[in-house]
């Protein structure tokens, strides 16, 4: 347990010393929120509304937000996953494998430190919300803090997916950019994935980040106090096999994906000869 | 005296190289144990698989009575490494790596602050503590990482290049802090070095070469088996005046290195007078000295140890 809590604490007080890092993590969210918030958000709402009558009910900012927060914490948390590869290079690697700390303990507390630091940036982009003339419950704000952990430390684990066979930091962001960006468009964090041809539907359906925006959407909206067809309108009737899912489920997913990335990384970490 | 590292019978085969063929030593409780060879001898192979980052083939190693293969908590804990680069997180201050040391080896909480100063203080870096490591120079990064190899107290430190890359002066002070160690601490070192004269502070030496150990023993004595005294000369024709000892001289070994021709006596002081008179061509340098740990090092693995950093 030290040795988990000293990992993350590390890679904590590095985050919090970077200041380029911490503020320049922020530019993509606020670019794809002035694009797609400002820019886009009438087009998307013709778009979206075509042919459905609800009137004035639908804000595509409101859907779209949720969505956003989702993507900082993919792309936060999968690059935070590439201190494994600094650590490779600059030979602390060593220093953290020789000793006597479980190798589990290294995979959880790398983890933790990448949850972490991406809750602290989704938690950031919170500020926003005013100036966005949106209006959350802060209850359910509140609500959503620890699924956005869960989220970060499932999907960084997908860096450390990368980052176990990866061994170049340019060769890391180069894999992570080609993967990021399509999980982010298939996941119905900016446009409803619902209605979409049948292969690409697959992809949707097996991409993590479907399920965690879909939660982080449904607890920050108030879904219940939607009608139907907005709902149908913002995608939040997320069905496999043609049931619809639970958050509950949803979450079972995201934790049971997590436990595996944890067991796959930590294997990564037995067989490392720094 | 008690046997804290114990290799027996190690192997390493990778796809078709056998970098350690089958190797047996012990290191002795508290003595300095430098470990020597040309690059691609095995050496590092074999440290790494002392030091359980490497699965050895076959063979057994022990570690303060642990098991390498089966104990590797217990051997990780008894042992301190200070690698060849740098393993210091530059971003944090001294004290924070120091600190993050004794969470990874469960240092007992209300004892960190205590040893910390206390290694500190042994390296000379109180004053510096909270400074970030980055602004260090390369020999006070050197002693961080000395001074961190002992948090845990130790029963073995290994010490690879410990002085690489650093300048003469430096490395100078390097050692005397390393060897203030060895007589306050008493702990057991493992030493690898391109230096051969930083080798001579070692109690024993192995020299490694080919995957295998060749020699074993101490400093003094290794030198001795080399018997007597070496002559250095050249010559304005090295090639007639080769010629003329072999049909000459006799009671010499004669070896050729570069430009200059080695002669192994037994003593030179009877050996001298005679040869320079037997001599016709014109001798344009001589020396004569006692061996040193570099013409052992020839003289078993038939070459120079390389003394560039690669």
């Amino acid at each position: 347990m030290e040795g988990i809590i000293a990992i993350w604490q590390r890679d904590l007080i590095k985050f919090l010393r970077d200041k380029a890092r911490l503020f320049g993590s922020f530019t993509m969210p606020i670019l794809f929120l002035l694009i797609f918030g400002g820019g886009l958000s009438g087009t998307m709402e013709t778009m979206m509304t075509q042919n459905l009558d609800v009137g004035g009910d639908f804000n595509y900012v409101q859907f779209v937000f949720p969505g956003i927060v989702s993507m900082t914490l993919l792309m936060t948390s999968v690059f935070s996953a590439m201190s494994v590869i600094e650590d490779k290079d600059f030979g602390y690697m060593k220093e953290i494998l020789v000793s006597p700390i479980s190798r589990v303990s290294i995979a959880i507390g790398k983890m933790a430190g990448a949850a972490t630091v991406s809750t602290i940036q989704g938690v950031m982009l919170f500020a926003l919300i005013p100036l966005l003339g949106l209006n959350y419950d802060l209850m359910s704000l509140i609500k959503v803090i620890p699924f956005m952990f869960l989220l970060g430390a499932a999907l960084s684990g997908i860096g450390l997916l990368f980052a176990s066979f990866i061994n170049s930091t340019q060769g890391f962001q180069l894999i992570v950019n080609i993967i990021v960006l399509p999980m982010v468009f298939m996941s119905g964090a900016l446009f409803p994935i619902s209605g979409m041809p049948g292969w690409l539907d697959v992809i949707v359906k097996l991409n993590p980040v479907t399920y965690g925006v879909d939660v982080m959407k449904k607890i920050m909206i108030d879904v219940d106090q939607l009608s139907i067809t907005v709902r149908e309108t913002m995608g939040l009737n997320l069905t496999v096999f043609g049931r619809q899912v639970t958050v509950f489920e949803e979450i079972l997913f995201i934790l049971a994906f997590t436990v595996l990335v944890i067991a796959i990384a930590t294997l990564s970490f037995k067989r490392a000869n720094a | 005296m008690n046997s804290v590292i114990e290799v027996t019978d190690l192997v390493k085969t990778y796809k078709n190289v056998d970098a350690v063929k089958g190797i047996n030593f012990d290191v002795k409780e508290g003595e300095i144990f430098g470990f020597l060879g040309p690059n691609g001898a095995g050496k590092s192979t074999t440290i790494n698989m002392i030091c359980t980052m490497l699965p050895p083939t076959s063979g057994h190693i022990t570690i303060n009575g642990y098991d390498v293969a089966k104990q590797k908590d217990d051997v990780r804990g008894s042992i301190g490494i200070i690698f060849q680069e740098n393993t210091l997180d530059e971003k944090l201050t001294a004290n924070e790596n120091l600190m993050l040391h004794c969470r990874f080896y469960n240092v007992p909480k209300d004892k960190r602050h205590e040893r910390i100063q206390e290694v500190l203080h042994i390296v000379d870096l109180i004053d510096e503590q909270n400074q970030r490591v980055e602004e260090f120079s390369g020999g006070m990064k050197r002693r961080l990482e000395i001074a961190r190899g002992l948090l845990h107290y130790p029963k073995v430190l290994f010490l690879d290049e410990p002085t690489v890359g650093l300048d003469p002066n430096t490395r100078a002070h390097l050692w005397k802090y390393i060897l203030k160690l060895k007589e306050q601490e008493g702990i057991t070192m493992f030493l690898t070095t391109h230096y051969l004269d930083e080798a001579e502070v070692s109690d024993r030496i192995a020299i490694m070469d080919q995957g295998e150990i060749i020699a074993i023993d101490s400093p003094t004595v290794l030198k001795d088996e080399l018997g007597g005294d070496l002559i250095e000369l050249s010559t304005e024709d090295n090639d007639q005046a080769i010629q003329e000892i072999e049909d000459k001289v006799t009671g010499a070994d004669v070896t050729v290195n570069g430009d200059t021709i080695h002669l192994k006596v037994h003593s030179s002081d009877a050996f001298i007078s005679n040869f320079i008179k037997t001599l016709d061509i014109p001798i344009t340098t001589l020396n004569i000295r006692k061996p040193t740990l570099n013409d052992v090092f020839l003289a078993y693995t038939g070459r120079h140890i390389q003394t560039n950093d690669e």
